[in-house]
């Protein structure tokens, strides 16, 4: 799975605890990551995921049907969930501020019912760690 | 003079400016059946 994850593009260390099965992921200074990409690789290893937790930075926008989005590159942006912790960013769309956020882009369904990787992302936001 | 404040506010604008950048920082799995 390592070996993968390391393959992908953006992607600078991985680093793996096979005690408590959390997999670290550096991404590359002014590498583009794609975590559906890094979810994809994971299943193709034979590996799943149980969660997919990020740290990122950037602007937060609206995106087509309303709701807001966090850009992180002009090609690259992530759909939030609405939530309380999402609620303190409405004033932000359309800003040039940046916030950091900490967020997670994917859990395991509950249950039996099969993980659908391929299903788009949205992002839960745990906390709000800078804005700027 | 005016050419020197110039080019050190290109130069600080080299060193800061991709810090500004937005990007994904961290990324974190939880994963199962890992061997």
């Amino acid at each position: 799975m390592k070996q993968h994850l390391q393959r992908q593009s953006g992607v600078a260390n991985v680093d793996v605890s096979l005690i408590d099965g959390k997999v670290e992921i550096v991404p590359k200074e002014d590498g583009k990551i794609d975590p559906a990409q890094l979810l994809k690789a994971t299943y193709d290893s034979g590996v799943s995921v149980a969660e997919l937790d990020m740290i990122a930075r950037g602007k937060i926008v609206k995106d087509s049907s309303g709701g807001l989005a966090l850009q992180v590159t002009p090609s690259q942006s992530f759909v939030i969930a609405p939530n309380e912790s999402s609620n303190e960013l409405q004033q932000l769309a359309g800003s040039a501020t940046f916030v950091t956020i900490r967020g997670q882009l994917y859990k395991k369904p509950d249950g039996k019912r099969k993980a659908d990787t391929s299903a788009s992302l949205k992002l839960v936001i745990l906390e709000v760690q800078k804005k700027e | 003079m005016n050419r020197r404040k110039l080019v050190l506010l290109l130069l600080l604008g080299c060193i800061f400016v991709p810090q500004m950048q937005a990007q994904i920082k961290h990324v974190e799995m939880r994963v199962e059946g890992m061997t």
